[in-house]
C-alpha cells in the first residue's frame, strides 16, 4: 500500500502542473487534513482540538466560506502513535490530495512526520498550527515546512521554572513522557534552571498511553527521596492525574505544574472525581501553564467569540473516528486553542486569493504581521519567524475550575 | 508375570539411556545457544550503539534533543533491546528509554565507561551493554542494553523443544519395546506350557494342540528347544516302559 502510494508521488507533481488545478482545491471546497488521537488515553486532546476547529469553521462555513469555498477538515485517527500518524499523512498527502495538514497533535507524532513533509517537499506541503511546543518544528531543517500558533515548551517551562525560582523553589524536579514530548519539555527545564545555576533534582517518567488506572507510586517513591520543592510535569492528562493522585496520596504536597499540552479540564475532570471518591482534595497546589487565555474571560475579544460559536453549533466528535462514550467538554483550553488554529488559518487562506496555491503558503503567511487574532496581542510572522504567539497564562484550580494564578508567592517556600 | 519382569529391565534401560541423552543433550544445548546469542547479541547491540552514534553526531550538535529521543525510541523497538541512553561528554544523560527512570546501578556505574559490561538490576532484569563513542568520545556516548532474560527464553525455548522431541521418541521406544518383549516371550511361554504338559499329563492343559503343532514348527531357538523337550520326553517315556 505504502510502496502504490509512494510511486504515485511523481505522477501526481506532474500531473497537478500540467492541469494547473491545486489539489485539494475546487470549486466548492477546501480541504485541510488532520491527523490526532481520537481515541485511546489521550483522544480529548484530538476531540477538543477538532471541536474547537469545528467551531470557526462552522461559522465561516455558513456565511459563505473562503472566497466562496467551504473548508472541510478531513480527519484521521493515529492513536497518539508514530506510525499511524506517518500513514495517515500519507493517506491525506497522496490520497486524499488535501491542500495542507492541520491541528496535528503531539510530539512524538510530528516530529516524525516532518521528514516525511522534507521528502515530499516538492508537493509544498505544509503543516499549520500542530498541537505541540517541541522544537523540531520551530528549527531548521523543519522550521520553514510548519507554522505555529502557539508559543514553544521551551518558553511554557522557562516561565515555571522562573515563577518557581522568584518564590525559593529551586529544587525543581521533572515528570515525564518517556518519549520526544517528555523529553522536549524535560530540556526546557534544564536550560531554565541552568540559567539560574541550577539543575534538575530528580527525574521519573512514564510510558505514553499510560492510563489513569495506573498506579504511579514508584514514579513519585522516585521523586519522593529527592525532596523537591516543585515538580514539573510533561506528560498528557491521563498519566499526569494519577501521578497527581498517587503523589497527594503519598504525601507529596509540593506545587504540581503541568503544560498546556496536558489537556487541564481532562485532568481536572478526572482530579476532582477522585476528590469526591477518595475524600482527599487532589486539585490543590496544581499550576497549569497555557498557551492561550482563559476561556473564563469573555472580556477577551476571541474568548468571546469562541464561546458564542461553541454553544451555537456544540461540534460532535469527528464522525466515526471517536468512542462513543466520550463526552464533549463544553468549554476547555484545548478546544479555545483548536478555534484559534482555525481562525488564523481561514485568515491565510483568504490572503491566499482566489486561487490558492500550496507554494505560495510561506510567503502568505510571512504577510501576517501584527495581525489581531482576538487575543489581545498581536500575531506575527516573518520569513525567519515560523512561530506566530509567544504568549504565557499560567493557571491553578480553585473551586474545580481553572482561574489566573495572581499572586505566585502563595507557594513561596 | 515372566514377561512383566522382562518388560521392568528392558524399561530401566531405556529410562537410563534416555535420561542420559537429555541430559547431555540439554547442556550441550544451554552452552551452544547461550554462547552463540550472547556474541549474536554482542554484535548486534554494537553495531546499534554504533549506528545510534553515528547519527547523533549532527542532532547533538545542532538539534533539540527531542529528535535525538525520537531517534532512540525507534530502535527499542528491536526484539531484544531492553533500554538505550545517550550521555554527553560529562556523563549527563541527555535522551533515555527507561521507565519510571534512570536505574541508580546505571547512574552510580558512570555512563562513561565504553567497554561492554554485564548488568543485573534489580527489579528491571539482566543485560548485556554495550557502548559506543560519539565523535571519539568527545560528544559523548551511546549506551544500548540488550535484555538476557531474552536469551534465557530462547534457551528455554530450544530445550523444551528437545526434551518434546526425546519425549516422543522415549514413549514410542517404550510401546515398541513392550510389542517386541510381548512378541519374544510368547513363544517362551508356549514352551514352558509344553514342558509342564509333558512333565505332568494328567494336569490341565494349558496349550491347544494347534499350538503345540506350531511350536514344534518353528524354525528358530524356540522350535528347537520344543523339539528338544520332545525328545527327551519320549527317551524318558521309553525307559520308564522298559
Amino acid at each position: 500500500m505504502r510502496i502504490a502510494l509512494l510511486g504515485l508521488a511523481p505522477a501526481l507533481v506532474l500531473s497537478s502542473a500540467l492541469l494547473g488545478a491545486q489539489e485539494g482545491v475546487t470549486d466548492q471546497q477546501i480541504v485541510v487534513g488532520m491527523s490526532a488521537p481520537f481515541k485511546g488515553a489521550s483522544r480529548s486532546l484530538g476531540i477538543e482540538l477538532y471541536r474547537g476547529s469545528m467551531a470557526y469553521l462552522s461559522e465561516v462555513n455558513r456565511t459563505g466560506g473562503v472566497h466562496g469555498r467551504r473548508v472541510v477538515l478531513k480527519a484521521y485517527d493515529d492513536g497518539y502513535q508514530p506510525d499511524q500518524a506517518i500513514k495517515n499523512t500519507l493517506k491525506l498527502m497522496l490520497e486524499d490530495r488535501v491542500f495542507l495538514l492541520f491541528d496535528y497533535v503531539g510530539t512524538p507524532t510530528v516530529t516524525r512526520v516532518l521528514p516525511l513533509l522534507k521528502k515530499y517537499d516538492k508537493l509544498h506541503f505544509r503543516l499549520f498550527f500542530p498541537f505541540t511546543g517541541a522544537q523540531p518544528q520551530r528549527e531548521p531543517p523543519y522550521d520553514r515546512l510548519a507554522v505555529n500558533l502557539r508559543a514553544s515548551y521551551r518558553q511554557e517551562t522557562a516561565g515555571l521554572v522562573d515563577n518557581f525560582v522568584a518564590i525559593g523553589r529551586s529544587r525543581i524536579a521533572v515528570f515525564y513522557q518517556a518519549d520526544a514530548y517528555g523529553r522536549s519539555g524535560w530540556v526546557g527545564v534544564r536550560e531554565a534552571l541552568a540559567s539560574h545555576d541550577l539543575k534538575i533534582v530528580g527525574e521519573a517518567t512514564y510510558a505514553r498511553g499510560t492510563k489513569y488506572t495506573e498506579s504511579l507510586d514508584r514514579q513519585v517513591a522516585m521523586l519522593q527521596e529527592v525532596r523537591p520543592d516543585a515538580i514539573i510535569s510533561v506528560g498528557a492528562y491521563a498519566a499526569c492525574a494519577a501521578f497527581v493522585r498517587d503523589a497527594r496520596k503519598a504525601g507529596l504536597a509540593v506545587p504540581i505544574a503541568n503544560v498546556s499540552f496536558v489537556g487541564s479540564e481532562s485532568m481536572l475532570e478526572l482530579l476532582v472525581a477522585a476528590s469526591k471518591a477518595d475524600g482527599h482534595d487532589y486539585t490543590v497546589n496544581l499550576v497549569n501553564s497555557q498557551v492561550v487565555p482563559s476561556y473564563e474571560n469573555p472580556n477577551v475579544p476571541v474568548v468571546k467569540e469562541y464561546l458564542t460559536l461553541m454553544d451555537k453549533y456544540q461540534p460532535a466528535p469527528p464522525a466515526g473516528l471517536a468512542d462513543a462514550d466520550y463526552k464533549p467538554l463544553r468549554h476547555s483550553f484545548v478546544s479555545l486553542e483548536g478555534f484559534l488554529n482555525a481562525k488564523l488559518l481561514v485568515e491565510v487562506l483568504r490572503r491566499m486569493g482566489a486561487h490558492p496555491e500550496r507554494a505560495k503558503i510561506a510567503e502568505t503567511v510571512a504577510t501576517i504581521d501584527g495581525f489581531e487574532l482576538g487575543m489581545g496581542r498581536p500575531i506575527s510572522f516573518a520569513a525567519q519567524r515560523n512561530q506566530g504567539s509567544d504568549a504565557i497564562y499560567y493557571t491553578t484550580v480553585e473551586d474545580g475550575r481553572f482561574v489566573p494564578i495572581r499572586d505566585w508567592k502563595v507557594w513561596t517556600k | 508375570m515372566r514377561v512383566a519382569k522382562l518388560f521392568r529391565k528392558t524399561m530401566f534401560g531405556i529410562f537410563l539411556l534416555f535420561g542420559l541423552i537429555a541430559l547431555s543433550t540439554s547442556a550441550l544445548c544451554v552452552y551452544t545457544v547461550d554462547r552463540q546469542l550472547s556474541v549474536e547479541y554482542e554484535a548486534n547491540s554494537r553495531a546499534i550503539a554504533q549506528t545510534i552514534a553515528n547519527s547523533s553526531m549532527d542532532i547533538i550538535l545542532n538539534r533539540d534533543l527531542s529528535t535525538l529521543q525520537s531517534l532512540i525510541d525507534q530502535f527499542k523497538e528491536i526484539q531484544g533491546i531492553k533500554y538505550v541512553y545517550i550521555a554527553n561528554e560529562d556523563g549527563e544523560i541527555l535522551a533515555h528509554t527507561f521507565v519510571p527512570g534512570v536505574p541508580k546501578e546505571i547512574l552510580r556505574g558512570g555512563p562513561m565507561k565504553l567497554e561492554t559490561v554485564q548488568r543485573r538490576i534489580p527489579g528491571f532484569g539482566e543485560f548485556i551493554e554495550v557502548s559506543s563513542p560519539i565523535l571519539d568520545g568527545i560528544a559523548g556516548s551511546v549506551h544500548v542494553g540488550m535484555d538476557k532474560g531474552l536469551i534465557a527464553l530462547k534457551i528455554q525455548t530450544a530445550i523444551g523443544q528437545q526434551v518434546y522431541l526425546i519425549s516422543m521418541i522415549f514413549i514410542v521406544s517404550v510401546v515398541g519395546s513392550f510389542l517386541l518383549v510381548n512378541l519374544a516371550a510368547k513363544p517362551l511361554v508356549r514352551l514352558g506350557g509344553y514342558a509342564t504338559q509333558l512333565a505332568a499329563p494328567a494336569a490341565p492343559a494349558t496349550i491347544t494342540a494347534e499350538d503345540v503343532q506350531a511350536l514344534l514348527e518353528r524354525n528358530d531357538e524356540v522350535g528347537q528347544l520344543a523339539r528338544l523337550v520332545r525328545h527327551l520326553s519320549a527317551r524318558d517315556a521309553a525307559r520308564t516302559a522298559e
